[in-house]
């Protein structure tokens, strides 16, 4: 209360003496009474002549949609639904924009450099660090979530999105959490930037804050491409040819469904330590069903979500390209930074079925988790001396062919071991930069943001440690 | 490469170590941060408390009632009354204490702290009623009076803590004590409980169970020496003398009373129907709030629609929108359900 | 009261109170009239935002909250209005960061126009929040929206009967059809322009405790501060303890809000009576 004393105290001191003798019930009848006014007057305006067929058509919705067999298998089924459009419906525009930003941009801009003398540092700096790091983002990260956020944002306009967390609501509560922590669960598979923001939907700060640090374990878009092309490459093809695609389609399923129950695990866990408590708000409007208006949608969720998204993205990767290509370009005594800094964390990587490229390249994706497989590669390329793919030291690269990929892996001394380690650890590490930011700026805290940032990584290097040395210990090879 | 069982057993140990040092409550450290606090700036500020108190209720707080206040001996009790007045917190006229205006301000300030928290505690987290208490007497001596302060905003200024204990403005005014025990009033008196001692906890704790709080409206039927008989908010319950005299309440004239009714809203089957006749009182704070705003008052007619995949929420209609709420949340609307059984 | 006046023989002047509304991050460069949009949650709010600004509209959050916030833009009859979409809350009373970031605007920002969006299947709890807000302005025009879907449930709302209840003018759309938005730009810019008066009816009746302490601090407001509009409201809102408006008592801010309102009034009240529909 304001200490200040001013000319008007005596009315603040005439009500403050209202407040002891009015205690605090009366809020009840404030709202009693407006409640009453309220309908009062509606009964005044209304007349209802009968016909009540839309509620019949939103109720069989709902008994398909929240009923007790078929809600689960519909949810998982939409889901799944959109995520194979969101994956496969981006895969060309990506390769679109790469062969243009990558393949004819790029080359122009390095002749373009030569042309007007620039110096070979300045040149590779701007043009192989930092553009080719923003390039590289655009391309993988703008189709999928042109494509994921208004697929989302139709859900959310038909009104699917609070079935949803009416579904989950029983788990979440278990966990101690809130049921719309499942919203924004569920936009943490775009971007878990955006799914922080989504997590204002939660009015009590305790689940909300829950939300937020749990936000990290849905795989978002910049991560599942990493997650696509590992378990193709290693695990799809341990089953025939003909069962690849789905034995390698289910490894990331899988991987996704362990992402969803340490969700509840941590919500759980978190609920129980840092943030005890139990639930203390919980209400969900179940709104009627309405047509969505597609083109609004995609207009608007285009604007507001993807290409600010984006855009911090963008400005993350920036420095990032510069770090990569600075490191991989200037020796100390006869090696770069990045082959010293690679020996370094190479024993610690091994000791959790990873190695010193595979850390080093997460260090340097802070900023975006897009970069990581094309830094691996890189980075890889040059501690291996396998020179004789990509285009020198320090340039991010995209391989068309993904028997050159495994080239590449297996020059590097990677195994089966390596390749499950870096799916789980993609899952579960700290998050990018704009999620961090985001996070700081959601919570205005530090001491939330560093925990948000550290919890995954600790988890991750822990399940990686341990299921490294069970396979050892199992006598498997790596 | 390291042997990995070996690895395996490090890694236990060390994770081991780590969660006794820090788990929080239970932990090395957390006991460590406990033991650190029981400093002697917690035993002034419970004993100016104490002679708040004892001011408060116009009893005479003396150096025996200050030692068995704050368990400590009467030599302690005696060196801590010396130090009290050398900071001139505290006059002694012979065996009668009395708090200075310093003195007094300052116990208003952690009174202030302790009800502010008990109040945080009750509206905006899960936490345990029976915990309140205990926890507020350990925030009252951390908290910054600027804390308090912006807590108290957020809250919108609360007047009364959840047991009905006034809290002190940031200026240390307080209102005079009001009512009267519940044991002095007469069969067919109405009257509103306006507050609810703390402790003892055993005796707290089944006033806790039996659903009296501050707020709640209660019509005497009986009372003797054995059992006080009453209805509070339209619930037939029957206390110990004991236990009631813990209540104190406001008579008011009341003609109409909140109807009799048994069942809360979470009794409702699918499709049937009731009309809101009361909302709990340990339905406090923002969550009392937003019942109300969703429309949910005494009244209203509410139909159980949907239920959750695990029974839990259920989706009910209430004034022409489709809201779910957690059981625990329906077991706190209190309805008289509709006779006719809709399909 | 003659001074007032002819101070303000403007007919066509905003209302609003310029330095509030850029502290509320209002940027006004260009407008003549600032529009706020209030409603319940799923009203169609957004459609009937939408309808008026086309895709000229930006989001962000409102200053140092996390809030989001819509702001839009359109030109009617010549002038140009901006207009803030408030977020969707069920009452404007309790704690929780959005209904305070929309009562604080509509009550400090002193908007020329709140536009209440009112779900017409749901009239009896839309008219919570839509009494609520009529507290704290007058200047107000109900958006009754979503009217064909009304009708195919069979509900039919009189709207001239909630005008007249209401004492504002009330207009019936279906956003999403685009049906009612002309007619809704049409009142807007009366009630903008000055043209069109409104005067809600302050008709709910608190419990006679209640009612005797809002009316002794509302009496006190109005001394001290003659002609403010809402004092009642301002009122209840000390007896809630509301830091806000207790800050604003203390250092006199509330002042501000009077003198428009008064310049407002004393212009204004006589044009009121038959334009009220």
């Amino acid at each position: 209360m304001t200490t200040v004393s001013g000319p008007n105290d005596d009315i603040l001191i005439k009500a403050g003496n209202l407040r002891w003798k009015l205690g605090e019930n009366f809020h009840d009848s404030l709202m009693e009474s407006l409640y009453t006014e309220a309908s009062r007057l509606a009964d005044r305006a209304v007349t209802r002549t009968g016909a009540q067929q839309h509620f019949n058509w939103d109720r069989t919705l709902d008994q398909l949609l929240t009923g007790r067999w078929t809600g689960f298998p519909l949810m998982v089924a939409l889901l799944m639904v959109v995520f194979w459009i969101t994956i496969a419906g981006a895969n060309v525009p990506s390769a679109l924009i790469a062969s243009l930003l990558i393949d004819t941009v790029h080359p122009m801009l390095q002749t373009f450099g030569s042309n007007i003398g620039m110096p070979w540092w300045l040149s590779g700096l701007l043009f192989d660090g930092v553009y080719l790091a923003a390039a590289w983002v655009v391309s993988v990260m703008l189709p999928p979530m042109a494509i994921f956020f208004p697929l989302f944002t139709l859900l959310e306009d038909f009104g699917y999105l609070p079935r949803v967390a009416f579904n989950l609501d029983h788990l979440f509560r278990k966990a101690g959490a809130h049921g719309k922590q499942a919203l924004s669960m569920s936009m943490g598979y775009g971007c878990n930037a955006a799914g922080v923001i989504a997590t204002r939907v939660i009015d009590s700060p305790r689940e909300r804050l829950i939300a937020i640090i749990t936000n990290n374990f849905s795989l978002c878009n910049g991560r599942w491409p990493t997650q696509i092309l590992i378990a193709t490459l290693y695990i799809g093809a341990l089953a025939p040819p003909a069962l690849g695609g789905l034995i390698s389609a289910s490894a990331v399923v899988a991987v996704a469904l362990l992402g969803v129950a340490i969700t509840f695990l941590t919500s759980w866990l978190l609920s129980r330590t840092m943030l005890k408590g139990e639930v203390s708000t919980f209400s969900l409007e179940l709104p009627p069903y309405r047509p969505p208006q597609i083109l609004r949608t995609l207009h608007t969720s285009l604007i507001d979500r993807t290409l600010l998204v984006l855009w911090r993205a963008v400005v993350f990767a920036v420095p990032a390209g510069a770090v990569t290509w600075l490191i991989a370009n200037i020796p100390i005594g006869d090696q770069s930074i990045a082959q010293h800094v690679i020996a370094l964390l190479n024993p610690f990587g091994m000791l959790v079925g990873l190695n010193g490229v595979i850390l080093l390249a997460y260090i340097i994706a802070i900023p975006a988790n897009e970069i990581v497989i094309p830094t691996v590669l890189m980075l890889t390329v040059l501690s291996s001396g396998a020179a004789n793919y990509g285009e020198g030291a320090g340039v991010m690269f995209d391989l068309e062919d993904h028997r050159q990929y495994l080239a590449v892996f297996n020059a590097g001394g990677w195994t089966l071991l390596t390749a499950i380690n870096l799916m789980l650890f993609s899952l579960l590490h700290n998050p990018c930069s704009t999620a961090i930011y985001t996070i700081y700026k959601e919570t205005g805290s530090v001491k939330w943001t560093v925990v948000s940032t550290l919890l995954p990584i600790v988890m991750g290097l822990g399940l990686c440690f341990l299921v490294t040395q069970i396979w050892r210990l199992l006598g498997g090879a790596g | 490469m390291v042997d990995p069982a070996r690895a395996l057993i490090l890694a236990a140990a060390v994770s081991l170590l780590l969660v006794l040092v820090f788990w929080p409550g239970i932990g090395v450290l957390a006991r460590w941060q406990r033991t650190r606090l029981n400093t002697r700036r917690i035993l002034i500020e419970d004993a100016l408390k104490h002679l708040y108190d004892y001011e408060y209720q116009q009893l005479t707080a003396t150096h025996r009632s200050l030692a068995g206040a704050l368990s400590i001996s009467g030599d302690e009790a005696a060196r801590l009354l010396e130090g009290l007045q050398s900071l001139e917190l505290l006059r002694a006229q012979g065996e009668h204490l009395v708090l200075t205006d310093d003195g007094r301000a300052y116990a208003l300030r952690v009174i202030r702290m302790h009800r502010l928290w008990e109040r945080y505690l009750a509206d905006e987290t899960g936490v345990n009623e029976t915990e309140w208490h205990h926890q507020a007497e350990v925030k009252e001596h951390q908290l910054t009076p600027e804390q308090a302060d912006a807590l108290a905003v957020r809250m919108g200024n609360p007047s009364y803590d959840p047991h009905g204990d006034p809290i002190p403005t940031a200026t240390g005014e307080i209102p005079v004590k009001r009512g009267i025990a519940l044991t002095k009033l007469q069969p067919y008196e109405h009257a509103e409980v306006v507050h609810i001692e703390d402790e003892p906890d055993v005796v707290y704790a089944q006033l806790v169970a039996q659903d009296i709080h501050p707020g709640i409206h209660i019509r005497m039927i009986s009372i003797d020496k054995d059992k006080v008989q009453l209805e509070a908010d339209g619930i037939e319950n029957a206390l110990a003398p004991i236990i009631a005299a813990n209540v104190t309440v406001v008579p008011v004239d009341r003609t109409e009373t909140i109807e009799r009714h048994e069942a809360t809203l979470a009794d409702l089957p699918l499709g049937g129907s009731g009309r809101v006749v009361a909302i709990s009182r340990a339905c406090r704070g923002p969550q009392r709030r937003r019942m109300m705003d969703l429309g949910i008052l005494p009244g209203t007619t509410i139909t159980a629609e949907m239920r959750g995949i695990g029974g839990d929420p259920t989706a009910y209609m209430i004034r022409g929108a489709t809201i779910a709420l957690r059981m625990n949340q329906a077991k706190m609307i209190h309805i008289q359900r509709n006779e006719e059984k809709a399909g | 009261m003659t001074a007032a006046r002819s101070e303000t023989s403007c007919e066509t002047c905003p209302i609003h109170h310029a330095g509030n509304l850029v502290k509320l991050g209002v940027n006004l460069t260009g407008f003549d009239y600032v529009v706020a949009m209030a409603g319940n949650p799923n009203t169609g709010k957004s459609t009937v935002f939408n309808a008026l600004t086309g895709l000229r509209q930006h989001t962000g959050n409102w200053p140092g909250k996390t809030v989001t916030r819509a702001e839009g833009a359109f030109s009617y009859g010549g002038k140009r209005y901006k207009i803030v979409d408030l977020p969707g809350t069920y009452s404007l009373l309790s704690t929780s960061t959005d209904e305070e970031v929309a009562r604080d605007f509509i009550l400090f920002g002193q908007p020329d126009v709140t536009v209440i969006v009112v779900d017409a299947t749901r009239l009896e709890r839309n008219l919570n929040l839509a009494l609520q807000v009529l507290e704290i302005t007058d200047r107000a025009v109900v958006c009754l929206n979503l009217i064909d879907e009304a009708q195919r449930l069979g509900i039919a709302v009189d709207e001239r009967t909630l005008a007249r209840d209401l004492g504002v003018p009330v207009v019936p759309t279906a956003a999403r059809r685009g049906i009612g938005i002309q007619n809704l730009l049409k009142t807007v810019h009366e009630v903008g322009t000055g043209v069109l008066v409104p005067k809600p009816k302050r008709i709910v009746k608190h419990s006679p405790q209640l009612e005797g302490a809002i009316s002794q601090v509302a009496d006190a407001l109005e001394s001290r501060f003659a002609g403010l509009a809402n004092a009642r409201w301002v009122a209840l809102r000390l007896l809630e303890g509301d830091d806000r408006i207790i800050q604003a008592v203390t250092t006199g801010e509330i002042a501000s809000i009077i003198r428009l309102s008064e310049s407002a009034f004393g212009e204004r009240m006589p044009a009121g009576e038959e334009t009220v529909p």
